[in-house]
C-alpha cells in the first residue's frame, strides 16, 4: 500500500514530465495552410475600344544642309547594279526619311497580339529594302533575295541572339524573328560591306518609319499620355510627350539637326 | 513498569528531514528532466531544424506549380503577387520624378566638373611639383623665393569655359580648388541620394521577381508528388556523408576522417527544386535562421563536378563537419577549431585549397573573385616580395636544374671511373666468361653516360628557356639614364598614384631623404651607354597606329571616366612627361632589346669591351646568347612581357612621336633634381632599395641577386591566428566596435566597411593589411628602418576581397593529397597552358572561353567592324596542325624577310605580335590548345585523296558558284582585292588546317566562332549527306558523297595558279583594276605610310 502510493507520487510527475516532453516533441504550430486562394484574374489591361482610338501623325524635319550622299563602289561584285549611294542620311526638302517612330512609354502593361503576317525584307540591287524596318517582337521577318548574287544576312544585336546565314540567289526566303525588344539592331552583309540596314523590334504595333517626305502616322492608340521616340541611325533619339484624348488626332513634329 | 519517558527532544518527533528530501527530490527531478531534455534536444539542435524543414518544405511543395505558361499566369494573378507588384509600381512612380531630376543635375554637374577639371588638374600639377620642390630645397633663401613664386602663381586668376558656353573666371588657385571640390562633393551627395532612391525600388522589384521563381519548379507533377510523399515520411535522423564509404577506390585510408553531417540541418542543399530563403520563410515573415539554412546549393553545376558523396562539404567550405551540438560548433567559428567556415564574401577561398596549381580554375570561371585574386597577385607583383608556390617559379627551377646538372656530371664521372675499373678487372679475369661479363658492364655504363650527356643537353636548353621566361613586373632600372627625364624620378617616387592613378607601382610612404637617396642610387648605377638618334616622326600616323595595331589591348589612354583600353599594362596618358624619345622608339620597335646583356654567372652587364677582348662583334640575341667571357647563358632580353609588333623603324618613330605628345605639363617644368648626381647619397640609397625590396619587381644594378623580403604566403591562410601580428591592435580587433584605419582613402578600401564586429581573424587581418599595409605600426614609435615595409597597393574594395579570398584559401590542409587537382592527363596541359596565356594577356585580344569579352571587343573602333577583331580561339587546337601552330607562334609573320605583316590574316589592322616565346612556353601553348580541344598528341595528319579531273571540275564549280562565292571574302594575294578581304587565303589551308575541322566549319561556322563573317546554311543534310544548298551544278548528277568533303579536298590541293584562274573567271580581275573607294581609307600600314613619307 505504502510503496504503491510512493510510486504514484513519484510516478505522477515523471509521467507528466514525459507527457510534457512528448508534447515538446510535436510542433504545436499548425501549418496546414491552404494553398493561396485561387487568384482572381489579374487586372487585365482594359481592351482598346475601337470607338475611342486616337491617332498621331507628323513630319520629321531636317534643319540644315543634307550632306550629299556619298557614292558606293560596288564594282567588287559585277552582279550588283542599281543606285549606289550611302543611305544613312536621306533628307530632301527639309524632311528626314528613315526615322523610326514608336510609342516608347505610356502603354503600361498592355500586351498585343503578334501579327500573323510576315514583314518582308528584300535584298535587291545589293541594297536592303527597306533600309529601316519596324517589327514586333516575335513577328516573322521574311527575308528575300532578289539579286542574282549570294548575300548573307548577319544581324549583330545587343540583346537578341546573333546569327549569320547565307542566301543564294533564287532560294527560298529565310523566315526569322527577334524575341526581344531592341531599337536600331544592325543587319549587314559580310560579302557586300556597304549593305547595312536597321531592324527595330518593339512590343507594340504602334510604330512607323518616315518616308522621303518625313511623314509618319500612327493610328489606333487608346487615349492616354505617351512618349514618342524618334530614332535615327546617325542623329540619335529625340523624345516627345503627347496626350491623346478619345478620338484625338494630334500632330507632332520634330526637327533633327546635323 | 513505568513507561520510559519520552525524551523531550526526540528527533523522531520534533525533527523531520522532509524538506531536505523535497529539495533533493526537486533538484534530482530537475536534473533528470534537464538530462532527458538535453539528451533529446539540447545536444541535438538539428532535430528542431528537421521538424521545421518538414513543415516548411511540405508547405512549399503544396504551393509549388510546375513550370508552364498557365501556371506563371496563375501565379502572376495571385493576390500576393499583385500586392508586390503594386508596391513596386507605387515605389517606382514615387521615386521617378526625383530620380529624373537628379539624373539631369548629375549630367550638368559632370560637364561642369570636366570643364573645371581640365584647368584645375593642370594647375594642381604645377602646384604639387613646386611644393615638392620647396620641400626639398635646402637653401632657405631659395626656399622663400620659390614660396613667393608659388604664392604668386596661386594668386593668378584662371578662366574656365563652362559647358553652357559662358566663361567663368576664378580669382585664385584656392578659389578654383574650392569650386572643384564643391562640385565633386555635390556630385557625391547626389549620387548617394540617387542610390538611396533607387534601392527600395530595386528591392521591391526583386521581391516581385523572386516571388515568381520561388513558386515555380522545374518538375513534372508526378515528381512533385513523390517529393511530397518523401517529406511526409521523414523521421528525424542524422544525415551524414562518410567520404571513404563512397569512394574507397580512389581515396586512401587517411581520408576516412572526412565525415560531414552538415545536411542534418541544411536539408535543402541537394533537393531537386530551387529553394531560396524567401521561399522557405514563414508566410508573411522575413527569412529567419531556418529559412536561410534550408536553401538549396546556389551552384548546382559545381556540385555536379564535385559530387558531395565523394567530396563531402567541409573540404570546400571548411568548418567542423562532425559537430552536431550547435550551429557555432558545426561552422567551426569557435576558438578551438582551426578551420572555421569561409565567410560569405570569400566562399571561393575553398576552391584554392585544391586548385592552388591553377591560374584559371576551370574553363568557365571568368569574373570569379578567386581568379581575380590570383591574377592580381601575379600582375601587381606580390610575388616580387612574397614567395608563393607556383608563382614566378623560374628562378627556383633554374636553381634546381643547376643542381641536377651537377649531379649528372658527378654521376658521369663515377660511371667512367667504374667502367675503367671493370675493364681493368676484365683484362685480368680468370675466365673468358668473367671477362666478357665485366666488359659488358663497362659498355653498359658508357651507354648510360651518353644518355646522361643528352639529358644534360636538354637541361641546358631548359635553362635557356627559363632565362627567357623570367620576367619582372616593373621596368629595367638599369636603363633609367637612357629612358627617363631625370627630374621626374623623385616626383614619381613621392607618390606614384599622383602621377598615374592606375599604375601597378605601389605607394611606399617614402620620406624626402629616402626619395633623394633612392633616386640617386638608381641614377648613378644606371648604364651610361648612348642610344641611336632618331628623327621625329609623324604623330598623327603614330596615333592611328596606336589605336589600330592593338596596343590598347594591354595599354590604356585617358584618365578617369575617359580611360579606354586594357589595364594589363601602363596607362600612357602622361608618358611624354617622363620618357626620352629615342628610348621610346627603341622600346616600341622591340621592347625586349637590351642595352647590355647580363651575365648571371659574373653578375655583370657585358659591354662591347668584353666582346672586343675576344675579337667578337657586339651582337647578342636569342641566337647569340653565350657570354664571351665564360660561355654561360646570357640574359639577352629585357625581362618584360611586352612583345614586338614587328613595326618598321619609321612606324616606331611615328608612334613614339605621338606618345611623346601625351603630357599634361612640359618635362622641362619639373624641378631640377641635380642632387641625384651626389655620390654621397649612393650607399644610403642602396640601403633603402634593399630595405624596400625594389629588386623584387625591377632589375637594378648591383642588386640582381636580392632575395624576396616578405614572408611566404603559400600557407598563410592556415597560420594560427596568434601568429598573425595584430600588434597593438590585438585588443581592438578582439573587442571590435572601433575601426583603427582613419585615412579616408584607405577606409574606402575595406570590403566590409569600417569594422563593427570583432575582426580578430584571418579575414580581418588580410583586409586591414591590404587596405592600409602599415596599420600595425599604429601607436608604435620605431626608427625608419624598422617600420613596416609593405607598400600601399591602392586596391579597390573588390580587389581586396579577391586577394583576401585567395589568401584565405592558401592553406596547408589536412585533406588527403589526392584531393589536390594535379591531373596527369590532357588536363595538365590545360592547367599549365593557362599560366602562359594569362602571363602574356592573350585574352586581351582573343576569346578563349565562349562569352568571354576581350578588351578590343569593348572598343568603339570595332563596334561597326567586328570582322577586324582578332580571331576567336574557341576550337584552335582542332583547327590547326600543331606543327604549324608552333611555326606561327615563333614567327606570326610566317616569313623571315617580310615581317611587318600578319602571317595569316593580312587584312587585319591589328597585329599578332612576336612574343619570343621560349621552347618551354611554345611547347606549353601548343599542347594547351590541343588539349583544350581534346586532340590527340602528336598529330598524325590524314591523307588527302588526290581528286580526279572530274572531281576537280565539280569542286571548282562549287568553289566558284555564285551561290557560294568563296573568293569574295577570302584573300587571294591580289592586293586590290585583299584590301576588302575579311578571311584568310585558301593557299594557307594546306599544312595549317585539319580537314575534319574545315568540314565542320563549312557546315556551321557560327557554331565554332559565333559572330564570324562566314555565314551558316551553305550546306544542308540530304539522304545522310551534306549537300550544297544553292543550285547544284549539273556535273553533280549521281554524286552521292558529301559535297563538303569534296570542297575540303579541293581546297587542300588548291594551287596559286588555279586560284588566280578561278578568281579571274569570277570577274575579279576587272574589279581589281578599278581602285575601290570603299574600305580603302584605312589600308595596310604600308599604304598609309606611303602617303605620309
Amino acid at each position: 500500500m505504502k510503496t504503491k502510493t510512493w510510486i504514484r507520487i513519484l510516478g505522477l510527475p515523471v509521467l507528466s514530465g514525459l507527457i510534457v516532453l512528448a508534447g515538446c516533441g510535436k510542433k504545436e504550430t499548425e501549418t496546414a495552410e491552404q494553398p493561396a486562394a485561387q487568384p482572381a484574374a489579374g487586372p487585365a489591361a482594359t481592351p482598346i475600344d475601337p470607338a475611342t482610338v486616337a491617332s498621331v501623325s507628323g513630319t520629321v524635319k531636317f534643319d540644315g544642309a543634307a550632306p550629299p550622299a556619298s557614292k558606293i563602289d560596288m564594282s567588287q561584285d559585277p552582279a550588283c547594279k542599281g543606285t549606289n549611294t550611302v543611305e544613312n542620311i536621306v533628307a530632301g526638302g527639309g524632311h528626314l526619311a528613315n526615322v523610326f517612330v514608336y510609342v516608347k512609354e505610356g502603354l503600361g502593361n498592355r500586351s498585343f497580339e503578334i501579327p500573323k503576317e510576315a514583314i518582308t525584307l528584300d535584298q535587291s540591287g545589293c541594297k536592303y529594302h527597306p533600309h529601316v524596318l519596324g517589327v514586333m517582337a516575335g513577328q516573322t521577318v521574311k527575308i528575300v533575295n532578289s539579286d542574282p548574287t549570294t548575300h548573307n544576312i548577319h544581324p549583330t544585336p545587343k540583346d537578341n541572339r546573333e546569327w549569320n546565314e547565307s542566301q543564294a540567289p533564287k532560294t527560298a526566303p529565310l523566315e526569322k524573328n527577334f524575341a526581344r525588344e531592341e531599337i536600331l539592331l544592325p543587319v549587314k552583309c559580310n560579302q557586300h560591306p556597304w549593305m547595312k540596314m536597321y531592324v527595330n523590334v518593339v512590343k507594340s504595333p504602334f510604330y512607323a518609319v518616315t518616308g522621303a517626305d518625313g511623314k509618319f502616322d500612327i493610328k489606333g492608340l487608346p487615349p492616354g499620355d505617351y512618349t514618342l521616340a524618334f530614332v535615327h541611325e546617325k542623329f540619335g533619339e529625340q523624345d516627345q510627350k503627347v496626350t491623346l484624348a478619345a478620338k484625338d488626332s494630334k500632330t507632332v513634329d520634330v526637327t533633327f539637326k546635323p | 513498569m513505568p513507561e520510559k519517558p519520552i525524551p523531550e527532544n526526540d528527533p523522531i518527533v520534533s525533527k523531520s528531514l522532509a524538506p531536505h528530501y523535497v529539495i533533493s527530490m526537486v533538484i534530482l527531478m530537475a536534473t533528470l528532466f534537464w538530462a532527458l531534455w538535453d539528451e533529446d534536444f539540447g545536444q541535438r539542435p538539428w532535430k528542431a531544424f528537421q521538424h521545421e524543414w518538414k513543415d516548411r518544405y511540405s508547405t512549399f511543395l503544396k504551393n509549388a506549380r510546375t513550370q508552364s505558361r498557365e501556371s506563371q499566369k496563375e501565379i502572376e494573378g495571385s493576390a500576393d503577387y499583385q500586392k508586390l507588384k503594386q508596391d513596386y509600381e507605387a515605389a517606382s512612380q514615387n521615386a521617378a520624378p526625383r530620380i529624373k531630376e537628379i539624373n539631369e543635375k548629375l549630367h550638368d554637374l559632370g560637364a561642369k566638373i570636366l570643364a573645371v577639371q581640365n584647368v584645375f588638374t593642370d594647375r594642381r600639377a604645377y602646384v604639387n611639383a613646386s611644393t615638392y620642390d620647396i620641400e626639398t630645397e635646402t637653401s632657405p633663401s631659395a626656399k622663400q623665393r620659390k614660396q613667393r613664386n608659388l604664392d604668386e602663381y596661386k594668386k593668378e586668376p584662371s578662366t574656365v569655359e563652362m559647358p553652357d558656353g559662358k566663361k567663368q573666371t576664378f580669382k585664385s588657385f584656392d578659389e578654383l580648388e574650392e569650386t572643384y571640390n564643391d562640385l565633386k562633393n555635390e556630385r557625391t551627395q547626389l549620387s548617394a541620394e540617387l542610390g538611396e532612391l533607387i534601392k527600395p525600388v530595386n528591392e521591391k522589384k526583386e521581391l516581385m521577381d523572386s516571388y515568381l521563381t520561388d513558386h515555380m519548379v522545374n518538375l513534372t507533377p508526378s515528381q512533385l508528388t513523390n517529393l511530397q510523399n518523401g517529406v511526409e515520411a521523414l523521421t528525424p535522423k542524422i544525415r551524414q556523408i562518410n567520404v571513404s564509404e563512397h569512394n574507397a577506390d580512389i581515396v586512401r585510408e587517411d581520408s576516412s576522417n572526412i565525415v560531414d553531417r552538415c545536411e542534418s540541418c541544411h536539408m535543402g542543399i541537394r533537393e531537386p527544386v530551387n529553394l531560396t530563403a524567401t521561399s522557405m520563410a514563414l508566410k508573411g515573415k522575413k527569412p529567419d535562421e531556418y529559412a536561410r539554412a534550408f536553401t538549396s546549393h546556389p551552384e548546382r553545376d559545381l556540385l555536379k563536378i564535385h559530387d558531395p558523396d565523394k567530396f563531402g562539404c567541409s573540404p570546400c567550405h571548411q568548418g567542423n563537419g562532425r559537430a552536431t551540438t550547435s550551429v557555432e560548433k558545426a561552422h567551426g567559428t569557435y576558438e578551438h577549431w582551426l578551420w572555421p567556415i569561409f565567410p560569405r564574401g570569400n566562399f571561393e577561398a575553398g576552391c584554392q585549397i585544391c586548385h592552388a596549381a591553377d591560374i584559371v580554375l576551370v574553363s568557365n570561371d571568368v569574373g570569379w573573385a578567386l581568379s581575380e585574386g590570383k591574377d592580381l597577385f601575379r600582375q601587381r607583383g606580390c610575388m616580387g616580395c612574397h614567395r608563393y608556390e607556383g608563382y614566378d617559379k623560374e628562378p627556383e627551377d633554374l636553381l634546381s636544374i643547376g643542381q641536377e646538372i651537377k649531379l649528372l656530371e658527378q654521376q658521369k664521372k663515377d660511371n667512367l671511373k667504374q667502367a675503367t675499373d671493370f675493364m681493368q678487372q676484365a683484362d685480368k679475369a680468370e675466365s673468358n666468361d668473367e671477362a666478357n661479363r665485366l666488359n659488358d658492364r663497362a659498355v653498359a655504363l658508357k651507354v648510360t653516360n651518353s644518355k646522361l650527356d643528352l639529358r644534360i643537353v636538354q637541361l641546358d636548353r631548359t635553362t635557356k628557356s627559363l632565362l627567357q621566361d623570367l620576367k619582372k613586373v616593373g621596368p629595367n632600372l638599369k636603363d633609367v639614364r637612357l629612358k627617363l627625364n631625370r627630374n621626374w624620378i623623385p616626383v614619381w617616387l613621392k607618390k606614384p598614384t599622383d602621377f598615374r592613378a592606375t599604375t601597378k607601382m605601389p605607394n611606399f610612404r617614402l620620406n624626402d631623404e629616402q626619395i633623394k637617396a633612392i633616386s640617386a642610387y638608381i641614377w648613378q648605377s644606371g648604364l651610361k651607354d648612348s642610344l641611336p638618334k632618331h628623327k621625329p616622326g609623324n604623330a598623327a600616323h603614330g596615333k592611328e597606329l596606336v589605336e589600330s595595331r592593338g596596343c590598347l589591348a594591354c595599354h590604356s589612354l585617358g584618365e578617369g571616366g575617359q580611360l579606354q583600353g586594357g589595364t594589363f599594362a601602363a596607362n600612357l596618358t602622361r608618358v611624354g612627361e617622363k620618357a626620352n624619345y629615342d628610348y621610346l622608339v627603341r622600346w616600341v620597335h622591340n621592347a625586349r632589346e637590351r642595352t647590355r646583356p647580363f651575365c648571371p654567372y659574373e653578375k655583370k652587364d657585358i659591354g662591347p669591351e668584353d666582346y672586343k677582348k675576344k675579337g667578337l662583334p657586339f651582337v647578342y640575341d636569342l641566337d647569340h646568347s653565350k657570354c664571351p667571357n665564360d660561355g654561360h647563358e646570357l640574359q639577352v632580353q629585357n625581362m618584360t612581357v611586352m612583345p614586338s609588333l614587328r613595326l618598321s623603324i619609321p612606324d616606331a618613330e611615328d608612334i613614339a612621336s605621338y606618345l611623346i605628345t601625351l603630357k599634361k605639363m612640359e618635362p622641362s617644368a619639373y624641378t631640377d633634381a641635380s642632387f641625384m648626381d651626389d655620390p654621397n647619397l649612393k650607399d644610403e640609397g642602396k640601403k633603402w632599395i634593399r630595405n624596400f625590396g625594389c629588386a623584387g619587381c625591377h632589375e637594378i644594378s648591383g642588386l640582381e641577386d636580392e632575395g624576396r623580403i616578405g614572408t611566404e604566403l603559400t600557407a598563410e591562410g592556415s597560420k594560427p591566428v596568434e601568429r598573425l601580428d595584430f600588434a597593438l591592435l590585438t585588443e581592438v580587433a578582439q573587442r571590435g566596435g572601433h575601426e583603427p584605419i582613419t585615412d579616408a582613402e584607405d577606409l574606402a578600401r575595406l570590403p566590409e566597411g569600417p569594422a563593427k564586429e570583432p575582426w580578430y581573424d584571418h579575414k580581418g587581418f588580410f583586409e586591414h593589411k591590404l587596405a592600409e599595409p602599415n596599420i600595425w605600426d599604429k601607436g608604435k614609435i620605431k626608427p625608419e628602418i624598422e617600420k613596416l615595409r609593405m607598400p600601399n597597393l591602392h586596391l579597390t574594395k573588390e580587389q581586396i576581397r579577391s586577394l583576401t579570398t585567395f589568401l584565405l584559401g592558401s592553406q596547408e590542409n589536412p585533406l588527403p593529397p589526392n584531393f589536390q587537382y594535379r591531373p596527369l592527363d590532357y588536363r595538365r596541359d590545360i592547367q599549365e597552358g593557362w599560366w602562359v596565356v594569362k602571363k602574356y594577356n592573350c585574352m586581351g585580344c582573343h576569346q578563349l572561353i565562349p562569352g568571354q569579352k576581350t578588351i578590343l571587343m569593348g572598343m568603339a573602333r570595332y563596334q561597326e567592324a567586328q570582322e577586324q577583331l582578332p580571331p576567336k580561339l574557341l576550337t584552335e587546337g582542332a583547327r590547326v596542325d600543331p606543327e604549324w601552330m608552333l611555326r606561327f607562334l615563333k614567327n606570326p609573320a610566317l616569313n623571315d624577310k617580310d615581317t611587318n605583316r600578319n602571317g595569316v590574316r593580312s587584312y587585319l589592322q591589328v597585329r599578332m605580335p612576336t612574343f619570343s616565346f621560349s621552347e618551354n612556353e611554345l611547347g606549353k601553348l601548343v599542347r594547351f590548345f590541343q588539349a583544350l580541344s581534346r586532340q590527340p598528341f602528336p598529330y598524325i595528319p590524314e591523307e588527302v585523296p588526290m581528286l580526279t579531273a572530274k572531281e576537280t571540275e565539280m569542286a571548282r564549280s562549287l568553289f566558284s558558284s555564285t551561290a557560294a562565292p568563296c573568293l569574295k571574302c577570302h584573300a587571294t594575294g591580289d592586293p586590290a582585292h585583299d584590301r576588302v578581304a575579311t578571311a584568310p587565303n585558301f593557299l594557307q589551308a594546306r599544312g595549317r588546317l585539319k580537314p575534319d575541322w574545315m568540314e565542320r566549319w563549312m557546315i556551321d561556322p557560327q557554331a565554332i566562332s559565333p559572330g564570324t563573317s562566314m555565314p551558316s546554311g551553305l550546306f544542308r543534310r540530304e539522304n545522310n549527306h551534306w549537300v550544297f544548298s544553292g543550285p547544284i551544278p549539273s556535273s553533280f548528277q549521281g554524286y552521292d558523297k558529301d559535297h563538303t568533303r569534296l570542297l575540303v579536298d579541293y581546297i587542300l590541293q588548291l594551287t596559286a595558279e588555279e586560284q588566280r584562274r578561278v578568281a579571274a573567271a569570277m570577274g575579279r580581275a576587272r574589279a581589281a583594276a578599278d581602285s575601290p573607294s570603299f574600305g580603302g581609307s584605312n589600308g595596310t600600314g604600308k599604304a598609309g605610310r606611303a602617303g605620309i613619307k
